[in-house]
């Protein structure tokens, strides 16, 4: 699904943010990104989201590479994309409701069928009753599961996640990561970038281990007993 | 391995309805009632600002208002131009020795010219009686021994345009027993110059007042870009297309032409009804009924419907450009 081929990432200030990454995940895959804060994890999902280009290497979403796509073609790639932004995006003049529903009005959803959508994707996240709330009314945990519901509703092949579970408290993370496992079992590809090593210890996911740029280590999931 | 075996033994994952929606939303009705939405939803945007909105309202109705005036008054000029054209008529005055007779004979021969429609004979007797009536000097008039008026002929020529006319007189002056050939078309040829000048300068107002729109309302949805930058990121990175983002600015655009061409009209009323109330004056002077027109219903469609596709275009314009800008 997500293939990275000898990609590397350079800011014109000289700064290299990825240097010559190679991986491959696959349908259904789920992996965890993690490494310190400026290893580069955003800069890896920035490049999938086609948000920047790499300077070299190819990238290759669904069976296209990225470097060849046109405007229109970027808009229609990132919409089989669902995206957990670290500081969560959300449109503060609209409700909770119509946030949610944003990806489905791009894709010109009929009203009927995206509200059972959106309904659907709030419960998922426990949010059914603040449909009506305007985000800024939110606390911080609940704006990052309405990013988790906006990035699911639209049932996406791929669902992007930085640092989803960085607001919220154990129990929460345990709810937003049991929403990524149905999806994953439903044949979603889900990379997670984080740094919660105890969650990435307890869920025994592959993590791909990123450090200045490099990839440092490609850990497969343990064999479970 | 197949990618789309997999995809098509899942039954949570309807990707390929989902993209042929994407491509056709829903019904027509449906296209309306988004189109509705986002329509509302800037028409929301405007109302939240009033004052702002108001200037630029102002802006674009003043701006349509100059050139549909001088349109509308060229156009009353026009008509106006054709009705007196047709009413053009030339003078022939004959020579002091000729007879009735020969006046009269003279006057049928030219009725059988296909450039004149119409020749009459009148003599000298009968131009005293009518300018005596007319001027009222009879008095004074049945005082002077001789008649001082010559014999003349009234023509209406079938052509009425200034170089038919004018090759028309140059004809007739070279016929034997007539005097002088009188035409008063002097200053319909100026009004007719007069009214070609007011037309260019309409052209060139229209010109320099689209450049004008496109520059206000381009900077008005510049501006309210600007001011929903964040949101236009986010929109884009979830998959909304340029077109999909520009498209409640394009009502903002389409907006402010059709109440600025709605102002507009309604401004045009009042110039039309002050005029007309001081024309009426003047024209009873003239013993004319002439009135203004062209400043009717269509017209008024016409300036809305020139607001709403400029105000449309300068923010198709600007919003393309300005959203391409924004990288998320």
């Amino acid at each position: 699904m997500i293939k990275f081929d000898s990609v590397s990432k350079r800011y014109t200030d000289g700064q290299e943010a990825l240097s010559n990454i190679s991986f491959e995940v696959g349908r259904g895959e789920f992996a965890f990104i993690t490494g310190h804060s400026g290893a580069g994890k955003s800069t890896l999902l920035k490049l999938i989201l086609a948000m920047q280009a790499p300077s070299s290497g190819q990238l290759t979403v669904n069976g296209v590479s990225l470097s060849r796509l046109s405007k229109t073609q970027i808009a229609h790639h990132r919409r089989q994309i669902g995206s957990v932004f670290q500081d969560h995006l959300l449109l503060h003049d609209r409700s909770v409701y119509d946030n949610v529903a944003l990806p489905l009005e791009i894709c010109g959803y009929r009203p009927n069928d995206a509200a059972r959508r959106v309904r659907a994707a709030l419960d998922k996240v426990g949010l059914l009753k603040k449909e009506k709330s305007f985000p800024e009314a939110l606390s911080g945990g609940e704006q990052q599961r309405v990013g988790i519901a906006r990035a699911v509703v639209n049932r996406p092949s791929i669902i992007l996640a930085d640092e989803p579970t960085g607001n919220l408290d154990p129990a929460l993370s345990a709810e937003v990561m049991k929403v990524f496992q149905q999806f994953q079992s439903v044949g979603v590809c889900l990379l997670v970038a984080s740094h919660d090593a105890a969650l990435i210890e307890r869920l025994n996911y592959r993590t791909l281990v990123l450090d200045r740029g490099e990839l440092l280590v490609d850990q497969k999931p343990r064999p479970t007993a | 391995m197949s990618d789309a075996k997999h995809r098509n033994g899942n039954p949570d994952q309807p990707r390929s309805r989902r993209n042929t929606r994407a491509e056709q939303p829903g019904t027509f009705v449906d296209l309306v009632k988004l189109h509705h939405r986002t329509i509302r939803g800037s028409a929301r945007r405007l109302l939240q600002t009033p004052a702002s909105s108001l200037v630029t309202l102002l802006v674009v109705a003043v701006a349509l208002l100059l050139p549909a005036l001088l349109f509308g008054l060229n156009s009353n000029l026009a008509s106006l131009l054709r009705h007196v054209q047709g009413n053009a008529q030339v003078t022939l005055y004959l020579q002091d020795e000729v007879s009735e007779a020969k006046g009269q004979e003279v006057s049928d021969g030219l009725l059988t010219r296909r450039d004149i429609k119409i020749a009459y004979y009148v003599s000298p007797s009968q131009a005293l009686d009518e300018f005596s009536a007319s001027s009222g000097l009879e008095d004074l008039l049945q005082e002077i021994a001789a008649n001082p008026l010559p014999g003349a002929i009234v023509l209406t020529p079938t052509d009425v345009s200034p170089a038919a006319i004018d090759e028309l007189v140059r004809q007739l002056q070279e016929l034997l027993l007539v005097d002088m050939v009188q035409v008063d078309s002097l200053w319909l040829q100026r009004l007719a110059a007069i009214s070609s000048l007011i037309s260019v300068i309409g052209s060139v107002l229209s010109v320099i007042v689209i450049l004008g729109l496109f520059f206000v309302v381009g900077n008005t949805v510049k501006l309210a870009i600007e001011n929903r930058k964040a949101e236009v990121r986010v929109i884009k990175l979830v998959g909304g297309s340029d077109m999909y983002v520009a498209r409640p600015f394009l009502y903002t655009g389409f907006l402010y032409g059709v109440g600025g061409g709605i102002l507009a009209t309604l401004l045009q009323g009042i110039v039309l009804t002050t005029f007309n109330s001081n024309l009426e004056v003047l024209m009873k002077l003239y013993e004319s009924d002439f009135q203004l027109r062209g400043f009717g219903f269509i017209s008024g469609i016409i300036i809305i419907v020139s607001g709403a596709s400029i105000g449309w275009a300068a923010a198709l314009m600007a919003s393309l450009r300005h959203i391409r800008a924004i990288n998320p």
